[in-house]
């Protein structure tokens, strides 16, 4: 395993650290407020909360330029944030309002915001990949220097479809980035339990003659070298790049679940290395004043509550909305 | 909460309506149903009633205004009005729990009390028919058949003409198309074809039947007992037309592929309903120089014939002027649409007693004359309106000054 | 005008979208130096290079994603899936990914994209590689399915399909590849949703797609000939959009309706437009609504079984004689 260490020589500069730890915090506190408003019935369906994950989208989301096009699965709420959409937006859609942003159409599994790069999410594991790829061979083709970015889990990487992307991306020398985050489970069983190796992703890198890199998904700084150093060898044109990122799922899978299947201990231990904990302590270590990380906080809290009034107070979408945009036309006419 | 009221679309062609007259002001409270104004189009004046009630707050289209289909013509009800929409009925989507159109009309039932069993498209053709289903299960039973399709019926109606109106018309909702029958649709086809390629002209002379009728009285009986039909006005003035036709070539002659051809031939096509039930005209041939006993005879031949679904293709085909007869309803008077490729048609319409004024030997009078008014649609492409006058008023003058005694074999 | 075959109107097609669009790019396996399985991409790769038709790995998944992903975010891609058993092997693309991401995303994203695919029975290839998929595809609210059965068709649809900002399913039929009809000059341009009537008739309509269309037609020759019955044979060639009107003004007429269908029985195309006609057209009906299909069996080998597997003109005649003298 090739877990980095940060340096104290400081590349990543306070504004940056100021910008990871703030989408960090909106992160965490908007699915904390998803967590609380499902309590309440006020979102229905299913959530996926990435409690415990927020670094991930974190460094990924400041080593991402405008421009570049994300791709997530149903546990997608982080990175849709990341990208600069806003909470209203990403809440207003889990409660299914008018607000949301595909109106409540396509509920929490399935986020979108074009405008902010996000391509979408999507429900069926591994099914983006593949679509990553083509994202990013339009860019191939019409020579555009933007790079797509591919979240997925654990258990994405025992799917077909993984393996198809993995190679397409390496023979047509794409400009993708995969990012495997690897919370120890797939849905309710140990990954470890269901996979031939270690480390997910990590250990096939090899098979599609990629190098193996493992990181602390835990540790934004570590993410955002990272994630910009395979950013930037996509945009340069040297090809996609596999990044297994180790953390872990606070919350069970979705809103079903309770998470008994855990050892007992384990979150616990876990939580001592709570990202947000890790990166307070790291803006103390590089001089950044507590008053600074606590106007940070309030506004996040701030702005979760005025996202919240916003959503609540927005009605459902006109019904007219049932039939329309099931063909480009933007109706749903299969007949004359 | 305010409603609109708007200028209602008075026809599939109007575009835009004059109001004539409100019969409320401001202020009025109004039910639905109330008469609210007169509109006059290029096409009626109408009436229109409320179909919301509330109180008048403005009148946006006053007396003598003329207002688009669709416009905003008055506010019921309360606040500032809604801005003038124009009504064009957009072509109605699909509901999305609707995605096929299932008819709503029902034509009857699969199998009968008898245990015929009948295709849909069979019951629909016996239904638009008004078929008498007890004449339908005997001619099934002579034929032996064990069920009921499209070409029995065909044969049935066409040798039955069963049209005893037996059976009620379907039930039909306000919104529901009535699905044409063979005949009507094929007449519909033919006239919308003829209306729009033929500019018509229709002129219309009054006629003096009274010496007519006077000759018509003495001979009905022994016409009848010697014929087996009775006297009508027509067979005169068929006769009178192929006269009349005789100094008038043009007009008994097809115009086809911008040419005029003139027929020897007066080929008589007559005009006959088939108990509302569809147009036939059944021609008789070749009678310029028929009596009228014998013009008789033919036209009751052959309207009986078209009456009784017996008539052929030859029966029906090649006419070259054609007589249509609505008197018998009393209408005044009637524009018919030419039969293509003849060039004219002539309509006859109520003939009644009207006051007349009349020269005798002690100077004028006014005295109760049998007048009816007998007119012609012509194509105008084929000659003119002084030519067609020419031939209308020599077809009166034949009609009130002809010996008709002597056509009749009545010795003088 | 000139003959074409039905082969080289699939090239000549896809030529002609990508003259006119650059942002027309082709891939698929062995479609670029081979010019495909069936030789019907001969000619694409040394006329339009490497960057625009590319071959790709055994990876169905991976050919319709990256068409997807392409599509969502500005190319238009033609995507080859060499036999449409395939279609299974990357159904989720098909049925969960292309035809809902303009809908879940509230319009946001648009999926422009062609999958043609080699179709059908009658080259002996067994239960694998010779079905009839078309109502795989047909039944998914979202996607487009077209089915050609004549060169000038495909030509004209290939270009509706590409120009099509939905994503299209183009059925070509493996056993028409070598077959050949007239073809105008210049560019032809078709609109996807609307059905041929390829012979008038007064006595029945017979509706049928792809190699159906030409049993039906050599069906109709003998019905005419032989038994005196005048049919009506309509290519409905377009499944999604589907053009009822021609199907139930046909029907109006002829008061008969039979489907000639190359797909299982179970919920074959032909279902759909049965159940509409007998409700919009019950009135017009003058007999049963018949369907003539393949068994519900897979499809074998052995030649003379797949022969007697398919409707063929004498099973069309004899069934619509029997059921129109019933």
């Amino acid at each position: 395993m090739t877990l980095s260490t940060h340096t104290k020589n400081d590349d990543i500069g306070p504004e940056t650290r100021l910008e990871l730890y703030r989408l960090q915090i909106e992160i965490r506190d908007c699915e904390k407020r998803a967590y609380d408003l499902f309590l309440q019935n006020l979102i229905k369906g299913t959530s996926h909360l990435s409690l415990g994950q927020e670094a991930i989208a974190a460094g990924f989301g400041v080593a991402m330029r405008k421009g570049d096009k994300s791709f997530c699965t149903y546990r997608g709420h982080a990175h849709t944030l990341a990208r600069g959409v806003p909470m209203e937006g990403m809440l207003g859609e889990l409660m299914l309002r008018d607000i949301g942003l595909m109106r409540g159409k396509g509920g929490s599994m399935h986020l979108t915001s074009v405008e902010h790069g996000v391509m979408g999410s999507y429900a069926i594991i591994g099914a983006h990949l593949p679509i990553a790829c083509g994202s990013a061979w339009r860019a191939q083709y019409l020579g555009e220097k933007d790079v797509t970015v591919c979240f997925f889990g654990d258990g994405t990487t025992n799917i077909g479809a993984f393996h198809e992307a993995l190679n397409f991306a390496v023979i047509w020398k794409l400009p993708v980035v995969f990012v495997c985050e690897n919370n120890v489970y797939m849905e309710y069983t140990p990954i470890h339990e269901v996979t031939a190796v270690r480390h997910p992703a990590g250990d096939r890198a090899s098979a599609y003659g990629l190098p193996k890199i493992v990181i602390d998904g835990n540790d934004a700084d570590i993410v955002y070298r990272t994630a910009t150093e395979a950013i930037e060898k996509a945009r340069n044109g040297d090809g996609p790049s596999l990044i297994e990122c180790l953390t872990y799922r606070h919350s069970g899978h979705s809103r079903a679940d309770p998470g008994k299947y855990r050892p007992p201990g384990e979150l616990e231990e876990w939580k001592k290395r709570d990202p947000l904990i890790i990166y307070k302590q790291r803006l103390a270590e590089f001089g950044i004043s507590e008053s600074e990380a606590l106007a940070i906080e309030t506004e996040s809290m701030r702005k979760v509550e005025a996202a919240t009034e916003l959503c609540k107070a927005s009605p459902s979408c006109p019904k007219e909305l049932l039939t329309a945009d099931v063909y480009a036309d933007g109706g749903w006419a299969w007949r004359n | 909460m305010s409603n609109t009221i708007i200028m209602p679309q008075l026809g599939e062609t109007v575009a835009e309506g004059k109001i004539l007259t409100w019969f409320k002001t401001v202020g009025d409270d109004i039910k639905i149903g109330d008469r609210l104004f007169e509109v006059e189009t290029d096409k009626v004046t109408i009436e229109v009633e409320s179909v919301v009630a509330g109180k008048l707050t403005e009148i946006k289209t006053g007396n003598g205004v003329v207002a688009k289909a669709g416009a905003v013509v008055a506010v019921v009800g309360g606040e500032a009005a809604a801005p003038v929409v124009t009504v064009a009925p957009e072509p109605k989507a699909m509901d999305s729990f609707e995605e096929v159109k299932t008819p709503l009309t029902n034509y009857g039932k699969a199998q009968t009390a008898e245990g015929w069993r009948i295709t849909p498209l069979a019951r629909r053709l016996l239904s638009q028919a008004h078929a008498d289903m007890n004449a339908l299960a005997q001619f099934a039973s002579a034929k032996n058949l064990q069920k009921v399709e499209e070409q029995h019926v065909r044969a049935f109606l066409s040798t039955a003409l069963v049209a005893k109106q037996s059976a009620p018309p379907p039930s039909v909702s306000s919104s529901d198309v009535i699905t044409l029958n063979t005949i009507r649709s094929k007449t519909a086809e033919r006239l919308t074809e003829n209306w729009r390629n033929i500019p018509h002209v229709f002129q219309a002379i009054e006629v003096d039947f009274t010496e007519i009728e006077l000759v018509r009285a003495r001979n009905k009986e022994r016409f009848k007992v010697k014929t087996g039909a009775t006297l009508t006005y027509l067979p005169f003035i068929a006769r009178a037309v192929c006269i009349a036709l005789q100094s008038f070539p043009f007009i008994n002659a097809r115009f086809e592929n911008n040419a005029l051809t003139l027929m020897k031939d007066i080929n008589l096509g007559i005009a006959v309903d088939l108990n509302h039930n569809g147009l036939v005209v059944p021609v008789v041939h070749a009678v310029q120089d028929f009596t009228l006993q014998g013009l008789a005879k033919a036209m009751a031949r052959q309207i009986e014939k078209a009456k009784s679904g017996k008539m052929t293709v030859a029966d029906m085909s090649g006419g070259t002027y054609s007589i249509t007869n609505n008197g018998a309803f009393g209408t005044s008077f009637t524009t018919p649409i030419i039969n293509a490729p003849q060039v004219a048609i002539l309509s006859t319409d109520a003939i009644r007693k009207k006051p007349a004024v009349i020269t005798t030997n002690l100077g004028e009078a006014i005295v109760p004359r049998l007048i009816g008014t007998v007119g012609q649609s012509f194509d105008h492409r084929a000659f003119d309106g002084a030519y067609a006058a020419a031939f209308l008023s020599k077809l009166k003058e034949t009609l009130e000054t002809k010996k008709w005694a002597g056509e009749l074999g009545e010795t003088p | 005008m000139a003959e074409l075959s039905y082969r080289d109107a699939v090239i000549r097609g896809i030529a002609q979208e990508m003259e006119r669009d650059k942002n027309v790019v082709f891939l698929g396996e062995d479609v670029a130096k081979a010019g495909g399985v069936f030789k019907a991409t001969v000619g694409l790769y040394e006329q339009f290079g490497p960057l625009r038709v590319r071959d790709t790995p055994i990876s169905e998944q991976a050919i319709l994603g990256a068409a997807m992903g392409a599509a969502m975010t500005g190319l238009r891609p033609i995507a080859e899936i060499m036999f449409s058993d395939f279609i299974a092997v990357c159904f989720d693309y098909i049925a969960n990914e292309m035809p809902k991401i303009a809908y879940m995303t509230n319009g946001q994203i648009k999926c422009p994209l062609v999958i043609r695919t080699g179709n059908g029975a009658g080259v002996r290839f067994g239960a694998q590689h010779s079905q009839s998929v078309e109502n795989w595809t047909m039944m998914i609210p979202g996607l487009k399915v077209v089915a050609p059965s004549s060169p000038v068709d495909v030509i004209g649809l290939m270009a509706a399909a590409v120009r099509d900002n939905n994503p299209v399913i183009f059925h070509e039929h493996k056993a028409l590849y070598a077959t050949k009809g007239e073809v105008p000059d210049g560019e032809i341009i078709d609109t996807l949703g609307t059905a041929k009537i390829l012979r008038k008739g007064k006595d029945c309509t017979i509706l049928a797609l792809a190699m159906m269309v030409h049993r039906a037609m050599d069906a109709a020759e003998i019905l005419a000939g032989d038994h005196g019955i005048d049919a009506e044979v309509i290519d409905v060639r377009s499944l999604v959009p589907l053009d009822t009107q021609t199907m139930l003004a046909s029907v109006a007429k002829t008061g008969r309706l039979f489907t000639v269908e190359e797909n299982p029985r179970l919920l074959g195309w032909g279902a759909e437009i049965a159940s509409i006609v007998a409700d919009e057209g019950f009135w017009d009906l003058n007999g049963p609504i018949v369907r003539i299909t393949t068994p519900h069996i897979p499809l074998p080998a052995a030649d003379h079984l797949e022969d007697l597997a398919l409707p063929n003109a004498a099973r069309i005649v004899d069934k619509i004689v029997r059921v129109m003298n019933s």
